[in-house]
């Protein structure tokens, strides 16, 4: 399967990949978007286009494409020529630029995994990147090698409500004893901060409903008593609807800005940093 | 991307405050987008334009352009119905970049009032409203 990797002066980024590539002794079809690749970009788009990601700042760049899959930005398109699909559920195209580099999702992937996610961790620092880590609670195994060997800058860990609540946010099983260690260890990395998105909550009914004000002092709560402390960064951010992919959460009214006053005030009764985010 | 003086801006047309132009050929009405905005977009990969017998109600989106650092919408400058579409630009969205006021022409229209065109941008007035 050939490998063609769309790039573009200057871009540091598309160099670390190149050099990724190099070292495997992988071929690949370098082409630079602002160069003599220009039009083969402006035909690969067309055909690709609902594909493509775009940020906010455009195409995300390295570009990777080797006839099945499209990977855009370092850390996705490193961690598919490591693993190939393999990493996936760990890595997602990022948005921060410069220095840092993120869209790593500890919990997100197969724990089976682990040691390849943290040769992409190592090779990402190595070439001077600063990682933002991002956790939902599980795969805290890999979270404490990840601290142990110093490579992530930034940990944002969200935590989505009582534990109790988990599996009616997110759908998904979490073993609570390692929800509670990713809790413990996020304080310890350089720069962290926890968050918590007023998500809807399905009841048993099957409606939806948003998480309350003492749902989320009681998350906040339970970071306190883990952590021992009430000074910890803590956001509130609201939900957005239109995101969703469940249709009984896409027909949800969002919530207004103002009426996230609430949630701050009861969960700064545990978290006296609390503060309200930006969606 | 460019200064001010560094673009085009050709007498005959007329100019809109998004960035499209008009010229009318007798009853019709041809419409592209102007240097500055394809000098803002950079190399175009992509536009999506409507079809023929489409019907737009002036400032109405028509249209999209693309390209790697960003995507725009177009807004067109006179009411009316599609009568035709640039078809070149589906293989080379380029002449866009290259030609904005000549073979990067996007849509020709039918103008349901012609006199909408009286409320357009002269050269000297568009080119002050991008100071």
């Amino acid at each position: 399967m050939s490998i063609t990797l769309f790039t573009s002066t200057g871009c540091i980024r598309c160099k670390i990949v190149k050099r990724f590539l190099g070292e495997r002794g992988l071929a690949y079809a370098e082409k630079d978007i602002k160069a003599e690749g220009k039009e083969d970009f402006q035909k690969f788009y067309v055909a690709h286009r609902k594909s493509i990601y775009r940020g906010q700042e455009g195409v995300e760049f390295p570009l990777l494409f080797d006839g099945v899959a499209i990977r855009q930005g370092l850390a996705a398109v490193t961690a598919y020529i490591l693993a190939g699909k393999g990493l996936d559920g760990f890595v997602s195209v990022g948005t921060l630029h410069q220095e840092w580099v993120d869209g790593l999702l500890v919990s997100g992937g197969d724990p089976s995994r682990a040691e390849e996610f943290m040769e992409l961790l190592r090779y990402l620092k190595g070439n001077n990147m600063k990682i933002r880590l991002d956790t939902k609670g599980k795969n805290s195994h890999i979270l404490s090698r990840i601290l142990d060997e110093g490579l992530a800058a930034l940990v944002v860990m969200e935590v989505p409500g009582p534990g109790a609540l988990y599996r009616r946010i997110t759908g998904e099983e979490v073993d609570p004893s390692d929800l509670a260690r990713s809790i413990a260890l996020t304080p310890k990395f350089p720069q962290y901060q926890f968050q918590i998105t007023v998500a809807p909550v399905i009841e048993a009914d099957g409606t939806a409903r948003y998480l309350t004000p003492g749902e989320v002092a009681e998350t906040a709560r339970q970071i306190l008593e883990i952590t021992g402390s009430k000074k910890h960064p803590y956001l509130i951010r609201p939900f957005k609807p239109e995101s969703a992919d469940d249709p009984r959460l896409k027909g949800l009214d969002p919530m207004a800005v103002q009426a996230l006053y609430s949630y701050r005030t009861a969960a700064r009764e545990y978290q006296v940093l609390a503060d309200l985010g930006k969606e | 991307m460019k200064d001010l003086d560094e673009l085009y801006f050709p007498d005959g047309i007329l100019y809109y405050q998004e960035h499209t132009w008009a010229k009318r050929e007798g009853d019709l009405v041809r419409v592209g987008i102007t240097d500055f905005a394809q000098d803002q977009l950079g190399d175009i990969v992509f536009i999506e334009l409507p079809v023929s017998d489409d019907e737009f109600s002036r400032d109405d989106e028509f249209g999209i352009a693309e390209s790697a650092k960003t995507a725009s919408q177009l807004f067109i400058p006179i009411g009316g119905r599609i009568q035709a579409v640039n078809e070149e630009l589906e293989g080379s969205p380029g002449l866009v970049n290259a030609e904005p006021y000549g073979a990067g022409w996007l849509v020709l229209v039918k103008p349901y009032d012609l006199t909408e065109l009286n409320s357009l941008l002269s050269r000297d007035d568009y080119i002050a409203s991008l100071k």
